[in-house]
């Protein structure tokens, strides 16, 4: 069984190292490992200097506007094109929400932060009798499998 | 197994690290040190003081070797200096990330090796082990993962002891994106009480579609193959009449069998009580007025169930913001009023939140408020609130200081007060992209 699995893995990596050692992989330029230039605080609008499709994602720019709708649904950009994200976010910025063991809330962490869109401010021990009844969907995100460590002192 | 891909992925890390450190070309270090303060005092219970001393640790070294590897590292370690702040130790660590990654200079291709977060399709998930993408001809793209689920702090048996997937796609530029992606986790154990354990095979389908540049739509489904039920439909469409104006709406459903199966909290997301939720709403988001943005949400979800009656209805979350931001961005601040309607069965409430936040460079300070009021009462009370008070200082260019003070009420306390010191590092070696 162990055997079959280590295998497995190692077949699949083989396969993609084949793959990129093969022509089928295109010969394109990748994306740069960094936005070259400093960005501040706030949301950025890619529009503003970029007008055209991101070159290797095949989007507009205009896509990855971060509106306050683009926040609330970036799950869906972020699976399909997390490359993009990497360009300007670092890794420990997902981090800040998205681990498997969060010590502090993210609107804690980020206490001096109040421009963020951070999840739960407030009393939310209170208010998520009321939101995990009308969408448990949006708890288990989060907490179905990871990061519950504080659910189960009463969800036990 | 499961002890072998940890041991491996966590050698290989660190063994690498200081060898990595030595040679590094641009590096990246960031902490930041969190003393929280609490009183905590409940009826019929010793008043305790809790003064949790947590410090967060990352480094990004970049340009190793041939210019193409980098390593990544992040954790945190807290000790409670008074009383036990959580119900589990004294004190309390985790390594949330650590993995050396190669980016081949063509086709987006790269290779990871540690512990990282894996989100390719349908599967969202923390790993020990290795990952490789590549973009191919034609449109095509290939992502594959394989190793051993992290496990969570309370026992060694919540998650399954290996997992595998990957995700392939086919891109036409500008104008569409197709995915497949699949996932399989080995041995999860899908009932505490009887133990019993079952793998965890799940396949998705996603889209990106964009007929005209003024219209997207995108989405994700997801089915459970071991349950032969769907989990999830999620599906996004975007208008865009104007440069300054969005529209949006979405549409979601869940079939609770399929999607809750694999959770480690059983009585919580209990995937045999059946049901199933579907909602939809949309958005409107408007930046014509510079520096205002002003955004209206509306969303409708309607949980329905066989064997659970009470959690049945229709229940709506409906509401708007403003944002401000002037004085070239350093003054920043917001109003947001939001509406939950639940259905007969489920509370309802009104949330409403300003903050305004002022950023000289310098100094930083800012004050939010949020409340809460509920149509029916929760321990005896109507309502909560919370003030924030935060302050800062920029005492060198990658160091500052900064520290909170709130007060609130709550159905569960009637003071709630509670302080925040924070110092923060965040050094890069050059200017690029976001400082976080």
């Amino acid at each position: 069984m162990r055997g079959a699995k280590l295998f497995t893995a190692f077949l699949m990596v083989s396969v993609t190292l084949l793959l990129a050692a093969c022509s089928w992989v295109a010969q394109e330029n990748g994306l740069p490992s960094w936005h070259p230039e400093a960005l501040g605080e706030g949301r950025p609008d890619c529009t503003e200097c970029h007008q055209d499709q991101i070159k290797g994602i095949g989007k507009p720019n205009g896509t990855f506007k971060h509106t306050t709708q683009f926040i609330k649904q970036h799950r869906l950009y972020a699976s399909q094109d997390q490359e993009l994200c990497a360009i300007c976010h670092r890794t420990s910025f997902c981090n800040d929400c998205h681990a498997s063991d969060l010590e502090i809330k993210p609107s804690v962490k980020l206490g001096n932060r109040p421009d963020r869109e951070l999840i739960h401010r407030g009393d939310y021990l209170s208010l998520h009798m009321i939101d995990g009844k009308l969408d448990p969907v949006s708890c288990y995100r989060c907490h179905g499998r990871n990061n519950n460590e504080k659910c189960i002192v009463c969800h036990r | 197994m499961k002890k072998s891909w940890h041991s491996l992925a966590l050698t290989l890390t660190l063994a690498a690290y200081p060898l990595c450190l030595a040679q590094a070309a641009d590096l990246g270090m960031e902490g930041t040190t969190i003393f929280r303060f609490e009183q905590r005092a409940f009826p019929g219970f010793t008043k305790s003081t809790v003064v949790p001393a947590t410090q967060f640790l990352g480094a990004d070294l970049d340009k190793l070797g041939d210019g193409n590897l980098s390593l990544h590292l992040y954790g945190w370690g807290r000790v409670d200096l008074a009383n036990r702040s959580t119900a589990e130790g004294p004190s309390d660590g985790d390594l949330s990330y650590g993995y050396l990654s190669y980016r081949f200079p063509t086709a987006k291709a790269a290779l990871k090796a540690g512990r990282f977060f894996v989100n390719e399709g349908v599967a969202a998930e923390q790993i020990d082990g290795v990952s490789a993408r590549a973009t191919l001809k034609k449109g095509f793209a290939l992502a594959l993962f394989a190793g051993a689920p992290v496990q969570l702090d309370r026992d060694s048996n919540n998650k399954g002891n290996f997992i595998a997937g990957g995700r392939g796609s086919y891109r036409l530029n500008g104008l569409l994106e197709l995915g497949v992606s699949g996932l399989h986790e080995a041995n999860v154990r899908v009932d505490p009480a009887s133990g019993s354990r079952q793998d965890r095979d799940l396949v998705g389908g996603d889209l990106w579609f964009s007929p005209e540049r003024h219209l997207e739509l995108n989405g994700h489904t997801f089915y459970n193959t071991a349950t032969s039920g769907l989990a999830e439909h999620s599906y996004l469409l975007t208008l865009k009449p104007q440069k300054d104006f969005t529209l949006s709406g979405n549409y979601n459903q869940n079939k609770f069998k399929n999607y809750f199966t694999y959770s480690n909290i059983h009585s919580l997301f209990n995937p045999d009580r059946d049901g199933e939720l579907k909602s939809y709403g949309g958005a409107a988001a408007w930046t014509g007025f510079a520096p205002a943005e002003l955004s209206a949400d509306f969303k409708r979800f309607s949980r329905s169930s066989n064997s659970n009656l009470d959690s049945n209805g229709n229940s709506n979350r409906y509401g708007a913001e403003l944002r401000l931001t002037l004085l070239d961005s350093k003054l920043r601040s917001g109003f947001a009023y939001h509406r939950v309607d639940g259905a007969a069965s489920f509370n309802a409430y009104h949330e409403v939140r300003g903050f305004g936040q002022y950023n000289s460079g310098r100094y930083v300070a800012s004050l939010d408020a949020i409340g809460q009021f509920y149509r029916d009462s929760i321990f005896n009370k109507k309502e909560a609130f919370e003030v924030i008070c935060s302050t800062g200082y920029q005492v060198l260019p990658d160091l500052a200081l900064s520290g909170e003070l709130s007060y609130g009420q709550n159905p569960r306390l009637n003071d709630d007060l509670k302080g925040v010191l924070r110092l923060t590092f965040n050094y890069l070696a050059a200017d690029k992209g976001a400082k976080k």
